[in-house]
C-alpha cells in the first residue's frame, strides 16, 4: 500500500531515496523492455516519433529546399523515421515471440495461474462501494455485499449478503428493511413483471451461516419463487439501514429455465503424449456447449486450466478436456491430479440470456491415476490457426526490419 | 476525327491483346473484390450510445470523428447499436471480423469502452470456432460473402487497441445512472460484466489498454481514478472483482495501476494478455470521443496511426 511506501520514503535520507528512485526506475525500464514500454505514463513517450514524422520524411524525398535528404533537417526527418521504424519492429518482434511463447499450448490447456479469476469460479463475488440512497445520494457508510453467482438455471438458487462498514472499515450495525426481487423489464412492449420479497436474516438460520455477525443475508431461489418461466435479469433491490441512514443495495442476476445437459461422470486417457479427461453427459439441447474445468497437483497447487467449445449433438455425449503434455513437462505436478470445479453451459448466441447453465460440478470432481512426467510428449501445439500467426508476425517482423535496414544504410 | 479513325484501327489491331488486358484486369478486380490479396484492415468497435450512425455500415465514423482521420490502415467502423446486450449485439462484430479478419486477410482492432467487451465476448466464447472465408465486401447490413466455401479456426486478429475499456464494467452501471431500462447498463454491471466470458482467453492476442483519468465530475462514485465513466480497474484490465481503486503514482494512499502487463501495486494480477499501454498521469483525458476522436480515444487513435499499417 501508499502508506507503506510514504513510510518508508520518509525515513529515508534524501539521497537514500534518489538512488532507490534511480534503482526502482532502471529495473522498471529492465522490466518493460520486454513489452516495449517506455519510462512514464505510456509506451509511447512524448519523444516517440510519429507517422508525422514519416510524412515529412517522405516530403523531404522530393529534395527541395529544406526539407532536402542532405539538409539538416532532411537528416533529422531520416533519423524520426528511422526511430518510427524502429518501434514499429520492437513492436511486430514482441507480437511475434509473445505469441510464439504463449501457443506452446493450445487455448483449451492453459496454466491455472493465466487466469486468476478463473482458479476459484465458485467464489462469492464480493464488492465494496460507497452506499448511496434511492436518489443516489452517498450516506455515511459503506455497503460490502456479495453474490454468489451472476447466471443460474433451473433449479439453481444464489445466496446474497450484506454488510455496513464505517470509513475505517469497522462493521457496523445493520438492518435490511425490505428486499425485493423483480424481473426486469426491457422490452418496449408491455409485459407483466415478476416479483418476490425475500428476507435478509442475520440469525444463522437458513442461508445465514452465523447469527449477529452483522451479516444479513438471503437466498433466491428463481424457480420456487415465481420466476420458473421467467428467461431474463432478475434485480434485486434491498433497503439497508445503519447509522441512522437508508441506503440501496442493487443486485443483477441473469436467470434462464430449465438445464439442458445433466452430468453423468468421468473418464481419463492417456493418449499420444497427453492426459485427456472425459465428462460424460447426457445431452438434452443440442448447441455449442462451453465448459471449463480447474486442475490441481496433488498438493492442492493450482495446475492447469481446462476448457472445451464445441457443437455437440443430443445423446449421451463426451465433452473431451485435454492436459497437452509439455504442460506436464513445463510445470512438473504432483501426480495425481484432481479435477475440479467444473462448470457448463450451453451457449445461445445473438439473444438475452446467452446461455443456459449445466449444473455446477463443486469441489473434487475427478482423481487421476499416477503417470510419469517423462512418459508425456513434450511436443509443442501445432495447429493451422497456430501456424498462421506465426508466419504473419513473423512476415511483419521482417518487413519492419528490412525497412529498419534500408533507412539505417541510407544515411549519409 | 483522325484521331478517333487511329483509335479505331489501334483497337482492332490489338483486340486479342486488350482482351487478355480486360481479362487480366476483371480477374485481378475479383481477386481484390473477393480479398484473395492480403490486406490489413483496421476495425473500430464502438462503446454504449451509437444512435446516430448508421448499424452495420462499415463506412460510418459517426461514433467517432470525422471520417478523414487517420486510425489504421484501411479502416472500418464496425457500428453496434450500443444499446442492447452484448449477447445480442455480438454478431455485428462476428460480421465485422468474417469480413475483414479471415482468409488472407488481417486485422487490427480499436475499441472503445463497452467495445472491449464486445470484442473480449466474441474471442472468448467464439474465437476458437470455425469461420468462413469472406471476401471484405459488406452488404448494407455488414455481412460479407463467403469466398470459397473453406473456413479457418477463428479469425486474423493481430492485437486489440483499447481506449477506456468496460470490460471490468463501470460503477455507474451499478448505480444505474447511465439510464436504467437500457440493456447494455445491466452487462456493464462491474459483477456481470467480470462474469460474462473469461477476459483471459484471448488466444494469446494481446490487448493494449489505453486508461484515461480526467474523472472530476465523477470521481465520487469510483474507486481510483477514472475517465468520468470507466475507473482504472476495468480501464487497465485488472483481474478479480470490481470495487477496487486504481490510482496514478502521484496518488499516495491509493495503489498504483503499473504501466505493462504486471501486477499492480498491492500484487493485483491484469487479465492475461492484457497490458497498459498509457496511463493517464496527467489526468487529461475523458471518457468521450466528443465527434472528434476525443479523450482517451485520442491516444488509441494515434497508435493505430502509427502501428496499424
Amino acid at each position: 500500500m501508499k502508506l507503506g511506501k510514504t513510510a518508508l520514503l520518509g525515513a529515508a535520507a534524501a539521497l537514500l531515496a534518489l538512488a532507490g528512485w534511480q534503482w526502482w526506475s532502471d529495473a522498471r525500464a529492465t522490466a518493460n523492455a520486454q513489452l516495449g514500454i517506455t519510462q512514464g505514463s505510456s509506451l509511447y513517450g512524448s519523444t516517440s516519433p510519429t507517422p508525422s514524422a514519416e510524412k515529412a520524411a517522405n516530403a523531404g524525398k522530393d529534395g527541395a529546399g529544406s526539407n532536402a535528404p542532405f539538409s539538416t533537417q532532411g537528416l533529422q526527418q531520416r533519423q524520426a523515421q528511422q526511430a518510427l521504424w524502429q518501434r514499429r519492429y520492437e513492436r511486430a518482434e514482441q507480437s511475434f515471440a509473445a505469441y510464439k511463447d504463449a501457443t506452446r499450448y493450445p487455448p483449451e490447456s492453459r496454466p491455472l495461474a493465466e487466469h486468476p479469476d478463473q482458479i476459484r469460479p465458485f467464489s462469492p463475488i464480493s464488492e465494496q462501494t460507497q452506499a448511496r440512497d434511492a436518489q443516489g445520494q452517498a450516506v455515511k457508510f459503506m455497503l460490502r455485499t456479495s453474490q454468489e453467482r451472476v447466471f443460474l438455471s433451473g433449479a439453481d438458487t444464489v445466496k446474497f449478503s450484506i454488510e455496513a462498514l464505517d470509513e475505517k472499515g469497522t462493521l457496523l450495525p445493520v438492518a435490511v428493511t425490505s428486499a425485493r426481487a423483480q424481473s426486469l423489464a426491457e422490452s418496449r412492449t408491455l409485459t407483466t413483471t415478476i416479483g418476490a420479497n425475500l428476507d435478509f436474516a442475520d440469525d444463522g438460520a437458513g442461508a445465514d451461516e452465523v447469527a449477529g455477525d452483522a451479516k444479513y443475508t438471503a437466498r433466491l431461489n428463481p424457480a420456487q419463487q415465481g420466476f420458473a418461466q421467467y428467461r431474463g435479469t432478475i434485480r434485486l433491490l434491498a433497503t439497508v439501514k445503519a447509522n441512522g441512514q437508508e441506503a440501496v443495495a442493487h443486485f443483477d442476476v441473469v436467470y434462464t429455465p430449465g438445464s439442458p445437459a445433466t452430468w453423468l461422470g468421468m473418464r481419463e486417457a492417456f493418449e499420444a503424449g497427453s492426459l485427456n479427461f472425459y465428462a460424460r453427459a447426457n445431452v438434452l439441447q443440442a448447441g455449442r456447449y462451453v465448459v471449463s474445468a480447474r486442475v490441481d497437483d496433488a498438493h492442492g497447487k493450482p495446475f492447469a486450466l481446462l476448457q472445451y467449445n464445441e457443437e455437440v449433438a443430443a445423446g449421451v455425449r463426451e465433452f473431451k478436456l485435454h492436459i497437452i503434455g509439455v504442460l506436464v513437462r513445463d510445470k512438473n505436478p504432483a501426480f495425481p491430479l484432481h479435477v475440479r470445479d467444473i462448470e457448463g453451459f450451453l451457449l445461445l448466441p445473438d439473444q438475452h440470456p446467452d446461455r443456459v447453465l449445466m449444473p455446477r460440478l463443486s469441489g473434487v470432481v475427478h482423481t487421476s491415476a499416477k503417470y510419469n512426467v517423462a512418459n508425456f510428449s513434450s511436443d509443442e501445439w501445432q495447429s493451422d490457426e497456430r501456424q498462421r500467426y506465426l508466419d504473419e508476425y513473423s512476415k511483419d517482423v521482417e518487413l519492419a526490419r528490412l525497412q529498419v535496414q534500408k533507412l539505417q544504410t541510407a544515411q549519409p | 476525327m483522325q484521331l478517333t479513325t487511329g483509335l479505331t484501327h489501334w483497337i482492332r489491331a490489338h483486340q486479342p491483346s486488350l482482351r487478355k488486358i480486360a481479362g487480366i484486369v476483371a480477374a485481378a478486380s475479383v481477386c481484390v473484390a473477393g480479398g484473395v490479396y492480403a490486406t490489413n484492415y483496421s476495425l473500430w468497435i464502438n462503446g454504449r450510445n451509437n444512435n446516430n450512425a448508421a448499424q452495420g455500415n462499415h463506412a460510418d465514423f459517426t461514433y467517432w470523428g470525422p471520417a478523414s482521420a487517420n486510425a489504421g490502415v484501411n479502416k472500418k467502423s464496425v457500428n453496434w447499436d450500443g444499446y442492447s446486450h452484448v449477447s445480442d449485439q455480438n454478431y455485428r462484430i462476428r460480421d465485422a471480423l468474417d469480413c475483414y479478419c479471415t482468409g488472407t486477410n488481417w486485422c487490427y482492432v480499436a475499441a472503445h469502452s463497452a467495445g472491449d467487451l464486445q470484442i473480449g465476448y466474441a474471442m472468448s466464447l467464439f474465437g476458437g470456432t470455425a469461420r468462413s472465408v469472406k471476401n471484405a465486401t459488406p452488404n448494407a447490413g455488414g455481412v460479407c460473402s463467403n469466398t470459397d466455401g473453406s473456413t479457418q479456426t477463428g479469425w486474423n486478429i493481430k492485437w486489440v487497441d483499447v481506449a477506456a475499456g468496460a470490460g471490468g464494467g463501470s460503477e455507474l452501471a451499478n448505480l444505474g445512472s447511465w439510464a436504467v431500462a437500457d440493456p447494455l447498463t445491466g452487462d456493464l454491471k462491474t459483477a456481470t460484466a467480470r462474469a460474462l466470458y473469461d477476459h483471459n482467453q484471448t488466444r494469446a492476442k494481446w490487448f493494449y489498454m489505453f486508461a484515461g483519468a480526467q474523472g472530476a465530475i465523477q470521481s465520487g462514485l469510483m474507486p481510483g481514478q477514472d475517465d468520468q465513466a470507466v475507473a482504472y480497474h476495468s480501464a487497465g484490465g485488472v483481474s478479480g472483482s470490481g470495487g477496487a481503486g486504481y490510482c496514478n503514482p502521484s496518488d499516495w494512499f491509493c495503489n498504483d495501476l503499473t504501466l505493462g502487463s504486471g501486477t499492480n501495486e498491492g500484487g493485483s494480477a491484469k487479465w492475461a494478455y492484457h497490458s497498459v499501454s498509457f496511463r493517464d498521469d496527467a489526468q487529461a483525458l475523458n471518457h468521450y470521443t466528443n465527434g472528434a476522436w476525443g479523450g482517451v480515444v485520442s491516444k488509441v487513435r494515434a497508435d493505430m496511426e502509427t502501428y496499424a499499417k
